[in-house]
């Protein structure tokens, strides 16, 4: 199911494909990002733009089609992925957090519109997480021994956040739960 | 979820409301349940239902704590559930009364994680789950005491999380939102309505258009103690419908 997030009809387009060679959709989590850094001065306005695309509109490109659709059978969940850094801030990366900050802001707001339709939407915000993403040098030794578990979080503590979000029926609305190894208490 | 067979769990306050539900969930997850509670019978109750061992003490009685705790050995996961709350305008508080939430609640738990942590941290596995209230974070006129000692095991819950994180036991708080158990009868007595209609004035102003149920706090708390949920540490999940986000 190939699309680019950022584009709104290739994603509503994906989406209704998968309807029709899937099935209803009764879940969802949007986790497509890029990380780049740069001091704000550095960060070219395409750069900047691309960022928030690619997370902002990214993020509500596909909770728009899939929202619609769940809110036919009023019933489903959704969970975005935020960040751990949108929380305190990233001094290397102004442009990524702000946009993971909308995207919290973003699932708050989804959330208590969801939220009386019986459509249940959260937010995941990962601490430093071993994937592709976290080159070596984002996360050196000493960073990694001030973690509070002095270890990276491990994709699949993510997952189990994000499953537990999407599968368990509770009223847990408009939450941002951060798995991060203690990066923010 | 992953299953719990071959862990010992204590819940306090498991006799009934979010306890009962917690202790429920977690013997259906395997886990063997030590059911406290202050009223022996209850304890009993609870403990019978879930197939568990009953095991009733006074949270606030810091010698109690130790000595059930030292009895039940080994114990993998702690739920830190118990609680007393009256409710009157904050002028018009009773001292005793003060007291007996904080030693209750704040202290109750503090006894509690001091008791179970240093033998998790040993064997380098447990979880403990400390549970605040949404009134912990936002504050609830006619509640300060209570909503003091939430607010207490919340940063107490943060502190720990430091302490015994790089030891493999996992910190975290639940602070559910109202939630439908014996204890909305103490907020409907102030306000002079019945349960129900409680209930109900909570629901008006919930995005999910009803108050929080005891299994919806027990889910939480089994995610929490599950293996899986590791790097969540000192973190305070808000199961509440959506009233605060």
């Amino acid at each position: 199911m190939q699309a680019d997030v950022t584009d709104a009809a290739a994603v509503e387009d994906a989406v209704a494909r998968a309807e029709r060679d899937l099935g209803p959709v009764s879940g969802c989590l949007t986790a497509a990002g890029v990380y780049r850094r740069g001091a704000l001065g550095s960060i070219a306005v395409e750069d900047w733009r691309s960022m928030l695309a690619v997370h902002l509109d990214g993020t509500a490109n596909v909770c728009r089609a899939v929202y619609r659709r769940l809110l036919l059978r009023r019933n489903g969940a959704i969970v975005t992925i935020g960040s751990e850094l949108a929380l305190v801030g990233d001094g290397d990366a102004p442009h990524y957090a702000a946009a993971k900050g909308a995207i919290h802001a973003f699932t708050r707001s989804l959330a208590r519109e969801a939220a009386p339709h019986g459509i249940r939407v959260n937010c995941v915000a990962p601490g430093p997480t071993d994937t592709p993403l976290l080159k070596p040098e984002y996360a050196p030794p000493d960073y990694v021994a001030s973690l509070v578990l002095q270890r990276l979080v491990r994709p699949e503590e993510i997952a189990a956040a994000v499953r537990f979000l999407l599968r368990e029926d509770t009223n847990m609305v408009g939450q941002v739960v951060s798995p991060n190894a203690g990066a923010v208490i | 979820m992953e299953g719990l067979a071959g862990r010992t769990a204590l819940v306090t306050g498991a006799g009934q409301g979010i306890g009962r539900a917690i202790a429920r969930r977690l013997a259906a997850e395997g886990a063997l349940v030590l059911c406290n509670d202050l009223d022996p019978a209850r304890a009993d109750a609870a403990a019978a239902e879930v197939g568990g061992v009953s095991v009733p003490f006074d949270c606030a009685d810091p010698d109690a704590v130790r000595r059930a705790v030292a009895e039940h050995q080994p114990i993998d996961l702690l739920v830190a559930n118990h609680a007393f709350m009256t409710m009157a305008p904050f002028l018009e508080v009773d001292p005793g009364e003060w007291r007996r939430m904080l030693e209750t609640n704040l202290l109750g738990t503090a006894w509690l994680v001091s008791a179970c942590g240093p033998a998790m941290a040993e064997r380098g596995y447990g979880r403990i789950v400390c549970i605040a209230s949404e009134w912990g974070v936002t504050g609830w006129p006619n509640a300060t005491a209570y909503t003091a000692t939430k607010g207490g095991i919340i940063s107490l819950v943060r502190s720990a999380a430091h302490a015994l994180g790089p030891r493999g036991v996992a910190v975290n708080a639940i602070a559910p939102g109202v939630t439908d158990t014996p204890q909305l009868d103490v907020d409907a007595l102030d306000a002079g309505v019945s349960h129900d209609e409680m209930a109900a004035i909570y629901a008006r102003d919930i995005p999910l258009g009803r108050i929080g149920r005891p299994d919806d706090i027990a889910a939480v708390a089994v995610f929490l103690c599950s293996t899986a949920a590791a790097a969540l540490v000192g973190q305070v999940l808000m199961p509440n419908g959506g009233y605060v986000t």
